[in-house]
């Protein structure tokens, strides 16, 4: 492949990655590392450096936008990052000394279980009003944003907020253990456990990436795994694809980013597994 | 709601002047350094592919390195691309920063709590990764 062929295909991967990352609350290296490492050959440590390079900019380029539209709920955002920032310090301290495979095992049994549930909540638009919990109440977890699609205010309160904290402080725990995102587990705590509309859950979890990936971002920056010449074509795509995903998401309904969510869920359960058994090493 | 929705539009702002700001210093340095015919622009499949030969030519490792290749005359033309990258990578905490300093001022001190603990966690992280 030609120089000039290399950073074109390498900037309209990363534009589909990161609005892709926009609309899902995913910081795209689950999508570009492999494509950089398997389809360009890129050496395995400048693709993870790129893909935190890659979450980092999903999340500027599309937070911005949903905080101004108020997708994006900043008190819910941090009130989490407590608990995702506190579990990637305590699981890079942890590294090496915790069995990571039968983490990733017990990991890909509950992601396999929460791909299940979300299936049987494919088709609910927005979660139906329950009972407050004190914790959201307290802490003031709720909000209110525009459906364009529905043409309406919608109102919404975090639930079960022990139950998202955890996942929460679980996701942290395994970003810092086994130095992947966890922009997919954000989302999962948020439209499963806390029962928030899917959009808001997805565009919080893009302001959250965004601080749980600054975390580890000097450690890749220092050891040399972020070349500008890769890294930079990449976050500038990522940083385009995110503001085109940030109108397009606005536009689509909270049961079709559902749906586009599931196969990613789907494939992080069974390769989650995979990794536990041992049979997969990327 | 007010106090949040000027928290948010605050961070919001930040978040998206840390982006444009390294999305231009980003571009401006791969097109000065694609203009000069850099040897190595020439060869960018064959040094991503390979990280000895990556990490001996263009890869910057601390601030240091950038700072010293900025003050090069000419400046490092990748070193303008490495500090947008730098500025990347620091926005999100200037964005918790900046919720630090907004909720202080709209008298919400449980949400200044919550943010300054985020933030210290973040900057023990980094010293952490300095450390390391």
């Amino acid at each position: 492949m030609s120089p000039l062929a290399f950073v074109a295909a390498l900037f309209a991967t990363s534009v589909l990655a990161g609005g892709a990352g926009a609309i899902l609350g995913l910081g795209g290296g689950i999508l570009l590392i492999p494509i950089l490492t398997l389809f360009f050959g890129v050496d395995l440590h400048y693709a993870m450096g790129a893909s935190i390079v890659s979450v980092i900019a999903t999340s500027s380029g599309a937070a911005a936008a949903y905080l101004k539209t108020r997708l994006s709920n900043v008190r819910i955002g941090l009130f989490l990052a407590l608990a995702t920032v506190a579990g990637a310090l305590v699981g890079a301290a942890l590294a090496g000394v915790v069995p990571t495979r039968l983490l990733q095992l017990l990991l890909g049994v509950a992601l396999a279980y929460s791909t299940v549930a979300t299936l049987r909540q494919i088709r609910i638009e927005l979660p139906e009003p329950t009972e407050a919990d004190p914790l959201a109440l307290r802490f003031g977890l709720e909000g209110v944003y525009y459906d364009a699609v529905l043409d309406r205010d919608v109102k919404y309160r975090a639930t079960r907020v022990v139950h998202g904290f955890a996942a929460m402080m679980g996701a942290g725990l395994l970003s810092g253990l086994l130095g992947i995102g966890s922009g997919a587990f954000k989302v999962l705590a948020m439209d499963h456990f806390m029962r928030l509309p899917m959009k808001v859950s997805t565009a919080t979890s893009n302001f959250m990436i965004g601080i749980t990936s600054a975390a580890s971002a000097g450690i890749y920056f220092a050891r040399g795994d972020i070349h500008p010449l890769l890294a930079a074509p990449v976050a500038i795509g990522v940083l385009v694809g995110a503001a085109a995903g940030t109108r397009l998401m606005t536009r689509l309904r909270n049961t079709t980013i559902r749906k586009a969510f599931l196969p990613i869920l789907g494939w992080l359960a069974v390769s989650m597994i995979l990794r536990g058994l041992g049979l997969w090493l990327p | 709601m007010t106090a949040t929705r000027t928290v948010d539009r605050l961070i919001g702002r930040i978040l998206m002047v840390g982006g444009l700001v390294s999305l231009a210093l980003m571009l401006t340095g791969l097109l000065i350094y694609a203009a000069h015919g850099h040897p190595q622009a020439r060869e960018i499949v064959r040094v991503v592919h390979n990280r000895a030969a990556g990490r001996a030519v263009d890869v910057f490792t601390s601030l240091g390195d950038v700072r010293r290749a900025l003050a090069q005359r000419p400046p490092d033309p990748l070193a303008v691309t490495a500090l947008g990258l730098v500025c990347l990578l620091v926005t999100p905490v200037l964005g918790v920063a900046a919720a630090v300093a907004g909720f202080l001022r709209a008298g919400d001190r449980d949400y200044a709590v919550i943010a300054g603990v985020v933030l210290a966690m973040l900057l023990a992280s980094f010293a952490l990764a300095a450390g390391g």
